[in-house]
């Protein structure tokens, strides 16, 4: 019997070591990442506007041309790019702070616009880079550094939905919602940024995949504790899904 | 608006028409803007003219994300612009700060108004400080280039292009609202300067080579002080190699007028009336405003007896003056806070009083 031996995606760096710290999801959705680029063949066609957050070093792990956008700024760089080259297949991969706080207005009109590129958000319910604050994804009664008893809706308000808000997007081509708490999860969510990216190569509009994951180290869990969390917790509230696919005759 | 390409008579046109008119022909290839009083024409001109010749424009939704739409275009290689205005400009200081790390061709168009604030929508020299020294992070430097006639809005376009992609420097176009809004006869050759080949950095997606990264994140500090070290050495170069002023008869001075942007024009016609009436008057006009001309203004202080600088500002560019002259001769300063550049009578007047 054949024995499938462990491959590293030929679009990861050789030898690159994850700075992520241990059990974190961020390294399973780069690998995927990494695997997409590699069936499409797109590694040596892709520019991708990096962001801030955990995420910030991605360019050190995937051997594509990158720039690293100030923090929310990335669907505005990579605007720049895709209207600048508009052959090139073009990625952001951000932070649910930079993607959806700061950066909300640099999402939500690239969206608008429907422009050609492909955008993945890391949905940790926290800041991880700067110690696991609360952000626009924490939910109600979490406690993170800056919500000590939990998130009440009296200081901080209600967390976002990021898929659902995109996909009301009419530039909006494909919008999805996966998580990574599973083997048959991480195949969906594999799935998912596949067709993103492929329909960002036949130019029919703006593509979005939001990433469920974990955050073991400012959730002070264990990865499986965590991983329970996403099921229990997480996907509760924020439910998986595909809330848009332009190429699909239904959705959810 | 038409674009006019190359003209072979002089044209009657506003200062932001021209400027736009100026960055098309300087071949141009994205345009992302938010609208601002006293510069927005320069963002309507380029939303008909860059769709026609299917170029990039996008109405930004901020300054915010125009400047980093730049940075983004930059980042391919491709000659890219904004335009904005003093409180926008505000807005954009983050961007230029990274995209000096970076060390991408960015061009602004800032076309000054009243501030601080919102401030008004008149003539104004108040963001001097805000071009020349910048509210951005860290240590970095752009070039800034500011015209003083509709005519020179044009020629500094086109060198703001050429000195961006050849430093691979954030350079800036520094004009006022009088500027912007005034008719002149403008001539528009063709684009003057050699194309430079960005090949070598641009992204371009990594084909048969590993990836490029365009970063400016440095966890380690050594590699900052080697990088800064190495900005620092190409900013000494754009210093020696590009400083450029308008001089006039400093020879047997005793004062040198010193103005920048379309208030000079007043200065210049002053300095002509006390010549007349025999007083030894000379002229120096800052036209890089970064690099200064600070060689100049300190070996004209070994042989004049005073300055005077004059600004629509709280003086401003003043203190960079007062740097180069260090302490040789006196310094005066006369202003208007902000509007329309002090009446040429005011100036002569003013003359008179501090050689009397
Ligand atoms: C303009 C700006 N504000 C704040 C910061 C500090 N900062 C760095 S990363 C980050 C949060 C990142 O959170 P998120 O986008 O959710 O990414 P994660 O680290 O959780 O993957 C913040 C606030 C910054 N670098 N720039
Ligand atoms: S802080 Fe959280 S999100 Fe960041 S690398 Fe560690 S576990 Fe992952
Ligand atoms: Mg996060």
């Amino acid at each position: 019997m054949a024995v499938q031996t462990f491959k590293l995606p030929k679009s990861l760096k050789e030898g690159a070591k994850f700075s992520f710290c241990p059990g974190c999801d961020h390294g399973v959705a780069v690998r995927i990442l990494a695997e997409v680029l590699d069936e499409l063949g797109l590694t040596e066609n892709t520019i991708t506007a990096t962001s801030i957050g955990c995420s910030v070093t991605i360019y050190d792990f995937i051997n594509v041309d990158a720039i690293e956008a100030p923090h929310g700024r990335a669907l505005a760089e990579a605007t720049g790019i895709k209207r600048a080259r508009p052959d090139k297949c073009v990625f952001t991969y951000q932070g649910d702070g930079d993607f959806a706080s700061i950066g909300i207005g640099e999402s939500l009109h690239c969206a608008l616009r429907g422009e050609n590129i492909t955008a993945i958000c890391i949905n940790n319910t926290t800041y991880g880079m700067t110690g696991g604050q609360l952000g626009p994804t924490t939910l109600l009664g979490q406690k993170t550094t800056t919500s000590p008893t939990g998130r009440n809706v009296e200081y901080y308000g209600y967390p976002i939905k990021i898929a659902e808000h995109i996909a009301l997007c009419d530039g909006t081509a494909y919008s999805a919602r996966v998580s990574l708490d599973t083997v048959a999860n991480i195949k969906k969510a594999k799935q998912a940024i596949k067709k993103a990216f492929e329909i960002q190569m036949k130019g029919l509009g703006f593509t979005f995949i939001e990433i469920l994951s974990t955050c073991p180290t400012n959730w002070k869990m264990t990865p499986e504790q965590a991983h329970d969390r996403v099921r229990n917790q997480m996907m509760e509230v924020f439910k998986p899904g595909v809330y848009k696919d332009i190429t699909a005759e239904k959705t959810v | 608006m038409e674009c006019l390409q190359k003209t072979k008579k002089k044209v009657l046109m506003k200062g932001n028409y021209a400027i736009a008119n100026a960055a098309v022909m300087a071949g141009c290839e994205c345009y992302f803007g938010y609208p601002i009083t006293p510069q927005s024409e320069i963002g309507e001109f380029m939303s008909g003219k860059m769709q026609e010749l299917k170029r990039a424009y996008v109405s930004a939704e901020s300054e915010l994300a125009a400047i980093n739409m730049v940075i983004g275009a930059c980042s391919t290689g491709a000659k890219a612009m904004t335009s904005s205005s003093s409180c926008a400009v505000s807005l954009m200081q983050e961007a230029i700060s990274y995209a000096s790390a970076d060390e991408l061709p960015i061009v602004l168009v800032s076309v000054m108004r009243g501030g601080p604030g919102l401030g008004n929508i008149y003539p104004s020299q108040g963001d001097y400080n805000q071009a020349v020294i910048g509210g951005g992070n860290g240590d970095y430097q752009t070039i800034v280039l500011a015209p003083s006639t509709v005519q020179e809005c044009v020629d500094l376009t086109y060198k703001a292009f050429y000195l961006a992609h050849k430093y691979k420097n954030p350079t800036i176009l520094l004009a006022d609202g009088l500027l912007g809004q005034m008719m002149e006869p403008v001539e528009f050759t063709e684009y003057p300067y050699p194309e430079i080949d960005n090949s070598s950095w641009a992204l371009s997606g990594a084909k048969g080579r590993n990836g490029r990264i365009i970063r400016s994140y440095a966890p380690l500090a050594e590699n900052q002080c080697v990088f800064l070290n190495k900005l620092y050495g190409k900013y000494k170069q754009i210093e020696e190699n590009e400083t450029e002023w308008e001089e006039i008869d400093t020879e047997d001075a005793d004062i040198v007028l010193i103005s920048f942007g379309s208030p000079s024009r007043n200065v210049k016609s002053a300095m002509k009336i006390c010549r007349k009436e025999g007083l030894k008057v000379g002229f120096l006009r800052p036209i890089t405003l970064w690099p200064f001309p600070s060689k100049r203004i300190a070996e004209l202080s070994k042989k004049v007896k005073m300055f005077l600088d004059i600004e629509v500002n709280m003086g401003q560019m003043l203190k960079d003056v007062k740097l180069a002259v260090n302490g040789a001769v006196p310094v005066e300063f006369f202003n208007r806070p902000v509007g329309n550049p002090p009446e040429v009578d005011d100036i002569v007047n003013k003359i008179r009083e501090i050689m009397k």
